[in-house]
């Protein structure tokens, strides 16, 4: 439409909107006027002055009906319309408080914790970071495809140091590219001893980012000048106000991080805490990635990936040139790589960039926003249910609404007001619950995750996409519960409703009970899944605690140990490991100390490819590096051949290979002597074979596992395994001071082997809690679902119920009756519930430890239990149908 | 009685108009000259020839319609005979629309009195 069009009716729209008074006054003496007219005409041409005007009104087909439809034609209705539906659904909400409180409650609660998570969510993953102008920055990501050798260190996506100097010196589209390696673990040294994490970055990383820290300075070209070259530190504003207690003068002090003294030259600002999900606490040059780590030469591996890039892009540049750009630099240093293609995923950047972190992120997220979703559709259903109800109540009123001339629309577009009016209080009474309370929600259980992320750099206050979520997410909720019942309700005899007082026959009566039903099914189904899901990974969980995992996990103290990362070379580091075993064998209480690569359940793995000479199939095998003692130390008994001797390296033919390891590979054949081949082409014979024992994964016997005897190179990244009669506080002091006594500054943390456990348990200790109470708000919203429908029904029935018992029907025919029609929908919805549950619940299997997906214990008890509820929840209404005096419910006429 | 009323109503149905032909006729009475809507009742029957008959339900709508879409104006003005009255009046979108509506209107009415006047075989 033209400008000047809107010129002429803004105003007269806008008139109408706010002077609808005086517009609807205009319009009445419009037509009074055409009346008065028309009616001296009719006088004029001899008819009496009332039959006149009884003709004249004729002519113009009722007043009202004319008026309504000028009002239609004003366009103005469906604003004026909206404004009384409003006040009309304000009242309706304001007479029924019980009503409303139940609804708004169950309305708050699902679309509460749906917002509370969708922020959670937000903050980890898609909120940009937290850095001045974070809309400019983006992440680059490169995926290698075709036949390539490629190291990795964090993730395969990564740069190597010479790519990254490529793309800096030869992109047009930024302003600035730095690289940095995340998750860098180094020793705080100097008495204060502390594992940290921190970062090594290019030294335009602080200018790149935008972020200058608070105190002294961030780094300059020349701290990166030459590797090893510029021992300097920035750490973070958490440590210094923490470790160092805000030492006022820190900036030009000196501090230790593995062995090595680095000069503080500034303190990052205050909320910088990098750019990853976990923060880190210190940023040193990427030149120092040696000094800190000088098992690897990082920056001279130009097949490696270990940098992660960000870049900042320049003003006016848009993702299509800068993918275009950075498309060219990839596709020369493809030409030094032949057969490599690189492709390139560039995004503004988050805590969660990388390909790899993005493909796992992506199905956790869908599966717990859907878990959630889940309990918002219950809560859906039960406010539904309520409308149901009441619209039958209300049914009269409706009835005579339409009689009077209103359109089916028009009492929808009125039902519809009304049950938007509740979700939004609903929706925005939870959000603000929600915005208010999940901060706290995901500190504790942040705080209960395995300490390696104790803290996260999350932050979960509400932004415009929280807000846009929990927007949307209430008006689907009220469209989704309100519009069934308003169709339902506005569609019904107005003959029949009419005559009878509208109070016996339900809402086009067996429609109507249909849908109650099948809401009250859907419910029941979305509960059964929550529920069975929780209590397979209860049943998981115990079974994990209870599981025999093939080798003995009381009485073994254990130790990590980095030598390599705290400067020792080989020998060195025999020696100390040498005097290391030698004292701690010696502690009272200490029967035998072995020591390996991987402690059991330790989540360090290795494995290799194998080939059995004379075969083609490679099978991917597990090993470890373990020294005699290992065996009978953690309990696994060797049952053919021998185990290792003393004197036995790396240089040794001889190889232990697991029970299932050597069913799968010589089937029916003894396996002691038989050849295996390892990738690089050396050849082992097998000396021995070890008894099955979950050593790598728990809950999985089945693993093909393999020992080859420790050397000297394993000593300096070596875990230490003591097996001890007596208690645990004492040895683990007395291994303490033993280590202290060797080397003062070495980081040590004693504890149970036991302890390995948790880690494995604590993934799935969080599901099931969360499922277990995502389920349990399902199952108290189901619980009243049912118990409403139930109690509904039976007052409708009074009548019905008053006549069997004249008739002679007694209280358990009754009960019989209303609790066979209660518990219908229940158990076709909890049927549904179960075969739904055991077709998906294959990918809870990584947290089951073993125990079968389908496990007849949780689903026999999980749906027992939810039928009992449920009998409960009917029993009680039930109780009163026996109660109905058929007197009185005749004379109810 | 109450047949009597529904068979009222279906005689003063505006049946013979072709759907937006009103708002056409109604536009082109207007440009002659401001009027109030039963004097522009009257004049569509009477230039007619009783021919069009528009209900005075259907009239009312229209015009407010017409006023919605910005094509006429009405003003509050005191008649001849000293009554106030709601006096419609064509603006300039009006006059063109009028205007297109019209051309709309000859093309198609010549159209379909050519397809009329073919002669049977």
């Amino acid at each position: 439409m033209r400008p000047e069009h809107w010129l002429y009716t803004i105003p007269l729209r806008l008139r109408s909107l706010f002077r609808w008074a005086q517009a609807d006054q205009e319009l009445d003496d419009e037509l009074r006027d055409h009346l008065d007219l028309k009616t001296e005409q009719y006088v004029a041409q001899g008819m009496t002055q009332e039959e006149a005007h009884r003709r004249a009104r004729l002519d113009l087909g009722g007043i009202e009906q004319t008026k309504e439809k000028c009002r239609d034609a004003r366009g103005v209705n469906l604003v004026e319309n909206f404004f009384q539906d409003l006040r009309y659904g304000l009242r309706m909400l304001r007479q029924n408080p019980g009503f409303t409180a139940a609804a708004v409650l169950a309305i708050a609660l699902g679309v509460g914790i749906n917002v509370g998570i969708f922020s959670v969510l937000n903050g980890a993953a898609l909120r940009l970071l937290p850095i001045p102008r974070a809309e400019q920055v983006v992440s680059i990501d490169q995926i290698l495809h075709g036949r390539v050798k490629r190291n990795a260190h964090n993730g395969s996506s990564m740069f190597s140091y010479s790519e990254y100097l490529d793309y800096r010196d030869h992109n047009h589209v930024f302003s600035g590219l730095l690289a940095y390696e995340p998750f860098v673990e180094a020793t705080l040294g100097g008495g204060k001893m502390k594992e940290l994490t921190g970062t090594l970055a290019t030294c335009n990383y602080f200018d790149v980012l935008g972020e200058h820290p608070g105190q002294g300075r961030g780094f300059l070209e020349s701290d990166c000048a030459a590797p090893g070259g510029n021992a300097v530190v920035v750490i973070s504003d958490d440590l210094w106000r923490g470790t160092f207690a805000s030492h006022a003068s820190l900036v030009g002090k000196r501090i230790i991080l593995n062995r090595t003294a680095y000069t503080v030259v500034g303190i990052a600002p205050p909320g910088f805490k990098g750019t990853e999900p976990i923060p880190s606490s210190f940023w040193a040059p990427i030149t120092m990635q040696k000094a800190l780590d000088p098992w690897s030469d990082r920056m001279a591996d130009d097949n490696l990936s270990w940098l992660a890039v960000l870049g900042r892009v320049q003003p006016g540049v848009t993702m299509e040139q800068v993918r275009a750009d950075l498309g060219v630099i990839a596709g020369r240093i493809d030409l030094l790589h032949p057969g490599r293609t690189t492709s390139l995923a560039i995004r503004t950047a988050t805590f969660f960039n990388r390909q790899m972190e993005r493909e796992i992120l992506t199905p956790v997220v869908s599966v717990i926003l859907a878990a959630f979703g889940l309990v918002l559709l219950v809560a859906c259903a039960n406010v539904a249910n309520l409308l149901l109800a009441r619209a039958s109540v209300r049914q009269k009123e409706i009835a005579l609404r339409l009689s009077i001339g209103a359109s089916r629309w028009r009492l929808v577009r009125q039902l519809l007001t009304e049950s938007l009016l509740l979700s939004l209080i609903g929706g925005t009474l939870g959000s603000l619950l929600a915005f208010w309370s999940f901060e706290a929600i995901t500190r504790l259980i942040i705080s209960h995750l395995p300490h390696q992320v104790s803290t996260l750099a999350v932050n979960v206050a509400p932004d415009f996409r929280v807000l846009g979520y929990a927007l949307g997410l209430t008006f689907l909720t009220g469209i989704g519960f309100g519009l069934i019942p308003a169709l339902q309700s506005s569609r019904q005899d107005l003959n029949t409703s009419l005559k009878e007082d509208g109070a016996h026959s339900g809402p086009g009566k067996r429609s109507g009970r249909f849908l109650r039903n099948a809401l009250v099914g859907t419910q029941v189904a979305v509960c059964m899944i929550l529920l069975l899901a929780a209590g397979l990974l209860l049943r998981g969980l115990y079974h994990a605690q209870t599981v025999d995992p093939g080798f003995e996990m009381k009485g073994v103290a254990t130790m990590f140990l980095n030598l390599g990362q705290q400067g020792y070379d080989d020998t060195r580091g025999t020696a100390f490991m040498g005097r290391l075993r030698q004292r701690i064998s010696e502690l009272p209480g200490v029967i035998e100390v072995a020591q390996a690569e991987c402690a059991p359940l330790s989540h360090d793995f290795s494995a290799d490819a194998f080939t059995v000479p004379g075969r083609v199939e490679k099978i991917g095998i597990e090993y470890n590096h373990v020294s005699p003692e290992y065996f009978s130390v953690v309990g696994v008994p060797i049952v053919r051949g021998r185990g290792f001797l003393p004197g036995e390296t790396h240089d040794s033919p001889g190889v232990v290979v697991t029970e299932s390891t050597a069913r799968r590979l010589w089937p029916d054949e003894d396996a002691l002597a038989k050849t295996l081949r390892e990738s690089r082409g050396r050849e082992y014979s097998v000396i021995g074979v070890a008894r099955d024992a979950q050593v790598a994964h728990l809950g999985d016997v089945h693993t093909t596992y393999l020992y080859f005897p420790a050397g000297t190179q394993d000593n300096l990244r070596v875990y230490v395994l003591v097996r001890y009669a007596g208690d645990f506080p004492a040895t683990a002091r007395g291994i303490r001071n033993v280590v202290q006594s060797l080397d003062a500054d070495l980081p040590v943390d004693v504890t149970k082997l036991e302890d390995y456990l948790e880690v494995w348990r604590q993934p799935s200790r969080i599901v099931a809690a969360l499922s277990g109470a995502l389920g349990a708000l399902a199952l108290l919203l189901a619980s009243i679902g049912v118990y409403g429908v139930v109690s509904y029904s039976v007052s409708r029935r009074v009548h019905e119920i008053g006549v069997r018992m004249a008739l002679g029907a007694d209280g358990g025919e009754i009960m019989n009756l209303v609790l066979r029609q209660a518990m219908r929908p229940v158990l076709v919805g909890g049927f549904v519930g179960v075969a739904g549950c055991a077709a998906v619940s294959w990918v809870l299997s990584s947290m089951l430890f073993g125990l079968s997906a389908h496990d007849p214990m949780a689903f026999v008890i999980v749906p027992l239990l939810l039928l009992i509820l449920a009998l409960v929840a009917s029993y009680l209404p039930a109780r009163r149908a026996t109660r109905v005096d058929p007197m009185v419910a005749l004379r109810y006429e | 009685m109450i047949a009597s009323v529904t068979e009222d109503i279906e005689m003063s149905k505006p049946s013979d108009l072709v759907q937006g032909t009103l708002d056409m006729l109604l536009l082109k009475i207007l440009a002659l000259e401001p009027m109030n809507g039963f004097a522009v009742s009257q004049r569509l029957k009477q230039v007619s020839g009783d021919v069009l008959q528009v209900s005075d339900g259907s009239l009312y709508p229209a015009l407010h319609k017409l006023e919605q879409e910005g094509w006429m104006t009405a003003e509050w003005k005191t008649s001849e005979n000293g009554r106030r009255a709601k006096y419609y009046s064509l603006t300039r979108l009006g006059r063109r629309q009028l205007e297109k509506e019209a051309d709309n209107w000859g093309r198609l009415s010549s159209a379909i009195s050519r397809v009329i006047k073919l002669k049977e075989a």
